[in-house]
């Protein structure tokens, strides 16, 4: 009898209240036992002699200036304190007699845990079940800086960092607008992560925002803490190499989605934000394009879109008419390549598979090794062992450069995402050229289309508007890039409330 | 998800057993480097039946091969045999028919060329002055037929007495109007133009050569640069023929034809001569010069009425100008019996003078 795979996984129960009981002293400390971060601190208030306040802490997330100057500094000056009885301290303090900004009142005892984690302290009064928990975090960040990622020839340096907050704030400075939302979650049992999801309020869908606010809600992980944990939940990743929501560092280029009417989404401890939807053609615009004239701009998406095809196609095409169809070859084209092939010992299906790989490797080691190591890394493999090959006839020249402008033409892609997809499938299509020629690259491309045409980014079909009629008036940035005064409406895809978006 | 990446990799074993390339719906796989590629290819008439020359090599030697056998194809095939490399004739540009062969019938040459899965329509076709074979070896001792043809067809402009003609624009002809004409080359090493020969039905009927070939050329408007000298009155001038257009209009007496009158405009300058000439001399040149080209076509036609074949396409072309009357001037295909004139209208441009 067949054995019930599901039977090997363990339940994973979410236990609610994850920490239960009554707000006490005790109780905290039994929850962090063996945390040397754990700080105990008694308050005697100013005037009283008797029995005081107790302060928690976690040492390290919070900022002692701020615990001394806005609490304990007038908690030991306010002599009336010491005459209240607890309750009315409570609401004394919550009131303004604590100088500090953030000042809530907590009933459980998650909250609690949950504050003293984030950087919050928490003050405990004798005989209350509730505490106050006030905001101290120390807020240690990365200074905001121009985007390592993405380069910015013209436009905001102001690039994302690592703190939520800090982006969520370079956002509103962008967009001063107040119907711009920030709606924010939690994610992970372990991790705890602020998950924030802006839009703005009568512009985009409300149901796009639904759904991935539904999406969020829906993750159960242990903790976030890489891009995928967040991202291949969000979207059917599992079923395409594809990239289906678009990430920035820059905040020119994020806040521009979310005017077009797009959700963003933002990581606490990831430096990135993220647009939804994204089909196909937002991963070949670059952020500058909307900077340069517009006529540079549309002679540079269609060159992108060149290399999109030649980087997908040119290997598997050159294997095919070598190996297929040389008849579709310039005669002198063919005479020159036969005479670079003259005593290279492997077929040409074999060379540009192996050459495809070593380019791989090569770019995967340039990758993980320091800078100054991976450039002379690339150099040594490119240019030496390269023309090393090349002179003791391991490879043919003609192999070398299809496979070199292959490489150099994905690098053009301004997604690293849609670039790998797109290696994914060179070497799918090369595989399908050995094997039956142009019959086999037409194959792969015809699978490749189906495709994407399947796929979908939070309802909005990938190849829009190639594949899906956008209306009579669309003017969207694809191939052209009209005039900016031109372009009068958003795209009619993402269904915003407010098609509209210039006089 | 799982039960598919496990096929995976049993579907990319399949790429390793070599089925693929025996399969009758996949193409069959050869690797360029295993090839010679063929460039030209000439076909005389041999004991065996054909003798098959095969021209090609890479770009510092020529190699030439030879095959015989009772079909082309049979003598291809000997051919393969006969190397290490495969011959591929994908990249065949010119096809070279000996006149012997021409005189028999270019049927198997044409038609090899229209079935054979690597051969190309596009083959430009030549008629060899002697053998084939002879004119190939020779020109491969200092290059290669190849490049002396190629450099033929980019002059024949120039030249005004050849123009180079496709397999299937003589399957065309012969198809539409029986008859046809192919360019003439002589069989030595030089491969020097030679004016047309002329085909009726599939074979060799007579040569059009020095004037009769200009004359071809200006009846089908292919003139980019020749060179006439003329006199007119004490004036002797060199005038440039930069330009034809021809036209032919059928000549009716009732309801049947009687005759096909072909009229050519040739444009001109002044190359060399008289350094200003007058209108007065300029019309006198115009007039010199129509002359001449009028007698140039005239021998054309002459041709076709001796041979009573339409090689120059006569009948469809003044079909295209009355197509009303298409039936009528296409039920026949000769040319016996039935007036062909020819008038040219010149006209010299400009010229440059010094004192201008």
């Amino acid at each position: 009898m067949a054995k019930d795979p599901a039977r090997d996984i363990p339940p994973h129960p979410r236990r609610e209240p994850r920490y239960p009981g009554p707000i006490t002293a005790e109780r905290l400390e039994e929850i962090f036992r063996d945390c040397v971060d754990y700080t105990v601190r008694p308050v005697v208030l100013g005037g009283g002699t008797g029995r005081g306040l107790t302060l928690c802490y976690l040492g390290g997330m919070v900022r002692m200036e701020r615990v001394s100057d806005y609490l304990l500094k007038p908690l030991a000056r306010d002599g009336s304190l010491a005459g209240c009885t607890p309750a009315q301290q409570m609401t004394r303090m919550e009131q303004g007699a604590l100088y500090n900004l953030g000042v809530a009142r907590r009933h459980s005892l998650d909250q609690v845990v949950s504050d003293l984690v984030a950087g919050w302290c928490v003050l405990l009064f004798p005989g209350e079940s509730a505490v106050l928990s006030c905001f101290v975090g120390t807020e240690e960040k990365r200074s905001v800086s121009a985007p390592d990622n993405e380069t910015v020839l013209k436009g905001a340096r102001d690039g994302f960092v690592e703190s939520v907050r800090t982006n969520t704030s370079i956002v509103r400075r962008h967009l001063k607008t107040a119907e711009l939302r920030i709606q924010e979650q939690v994610v992970g049992r372990q991790s705890q992560t602020l998950v924030d999801l802006l839009y703005i309020e009568g512009l985009t869908n409300p149901h796009l925002v639904e759904q991935l606010a539904a999406r969020l809600k829906e993750i159960d992980i242990d903790g976030v803490f890489s891009t995928g944990a967040i991202e291949e939940y969000i979207v059917p990743a599992a079923h395409t190499p594809f990239p289906l929501v678009q990430y920035t560092q820059r905040s020119d280029k994020f806040c521009a989605g979310l005017a077009q009417g797009r959700v963003g989404l933002f990581i606490d401890g990831i430096p990135l934000g993220y647009l939804a939807p994204a089909v196909l053609g937002n991963f070949l615009q670059a952020p500058q394009d909307k900077s340069s004239s517009w006529m540079l701009a549309t002679v540079l998406t269609v060159l992108r879109y060149f290399c999109m095809l030649t980087t997908l196609i040119l290997p598997a095409l050159y294997v095919a008419m070598v190996t297929f169809h040389q008849e579709m070859i310039p005669t002198r084209l063919a005479l020159s390549i036969i005479a670079a092939k003259e005593n290279v010992p492997f077929r040409s299906g074999f060379e540009v598979i192996v050459l495809l790989l070593a380019f791989e490797i090569l770019q995967e080691a340039g990758l993980r090794l320091p800078q100054s190591i991976g450039q002379t890394v690339s150099i040594i493999g490119g240019l030496v062992v390269g023309s090393a090959a090349v002179e003791a006839k391991i490879v043919s020249p003609a192999v070398l450069i299809v496979v070199a402008i292959a490489g150099i033409a994905g690098y053009t892609m301004p997604s690293q995402e849609l670039g790998g997809a797109l290696r994914i499938w060179r070497f799918v299509l090369v595989l399908l050229s050995i094997w039956a020629g142009l019959f086999g690259v037409i194959l792969g491309a015809a699978a490749l289309i189906i495709h994407l045409a399947g796929l979908e980014s939070f309802g909005v079909p990938y190849l829009t508007p190639f594949a899906v009629g956008t209306g009579l008036h669309a003017r969207e940035h694809v191939f052209l890039r009209r005039p900016m005064p031109e372009i009068k409406l958003r795209p009619s895809a993402l269904k915003p409330r407010n098609r509209r978006k210039q006089r | 998800m799982k039960k598919y990446l496990f096929c995976l990799p049993l579907a990319l074993c399949f790429l390793l057993t070599g089925c693929g390339r025996y399969a009758g719906a996949l193409p069959y796989g050869r690797e360029i480097e295993d090839m010679e590629l063929i460039r030209t290819l000439g076909v005389d008439v041999a004991p065996a039946g054909v003798k098959i020359t095969a021209s090609g090599g890479d770009q510092e030697e020529t190699r030439v091969v030879t095959g015989e056998a009772d079909t082309i194809s049979a003598a291809v095939l000997a051919l393969q045999g006969g190397g290490d490399s495969y011959l591929y004739f994908g990249h065949v540009t010119q096809l070279l028919v000996g006149e012997a062969l021409a005189g028999e019938g270019l049927s198997p040459a044409l038609d090899y060329t229209l079935r054979d899965v690597e051969m190309r329509l596009e083959t430009a076709l030549y008629l060899v002055q002697g053998d084939a074979e002879n004119a190939i070896r020779e020109a491969a001792e200092e290059g290669s037929a190849t490049e002396r043809l190629e450099a033929l067809a980019a002059d024949a402009g120039l030249t005004a007495a050849s123009m180079p003609r496709t397999v299937k624009d003589v399957l065309a002809d012969l198809d539409r109007q029986g008859a046809s004409f192919v360019p003439a080359v002589t069989g030595d090493g030089e491969l020097s133009a030679a004016g047309y020969g002329i085909l009726k039905g599939d074979a060799l009927a007579g040569w059009a050569q020095g004037e009769a070939a200009l004359g071809v050329n200006l009846i089908f408007s292919k003139v980019d640069a020749d060179v006439v000298t003329v006199t007119a009155g004490e004036t002797t001038a060199a005038l440039r023929v930069v330009g034809a257009e021809t036209g032919v209009r059928p000549l009716w007496d009732g309801e049947s034809l009687t005759g096909l009158a072909v009229t050519c405009r040739v444009e001109a300058n002044l190359a060399e001569g008289a350094p200003m000439p007058d209108e007065e001399t300029l019309a006198a040149l115009a007039a010199a010069l129509e002359e001449v080209e009028e007698s140039r076509m005239e021998r054309a036609l002459a041709l076709a009425a001796s041979l009573d074949a339409d090689y120059l396409g006569l009948r469809p072309a003044a079909a295209l100008a009355v197509p009303w009357r298409k039936s009528a001037l296409l039920e026949e295909k000769g040319m016996a019996g039935l007036e062909l004139t020819a008038r040219a209208e010149a006209t010299i441009q400009r010229s440059y003078h010094a004192d201008g």
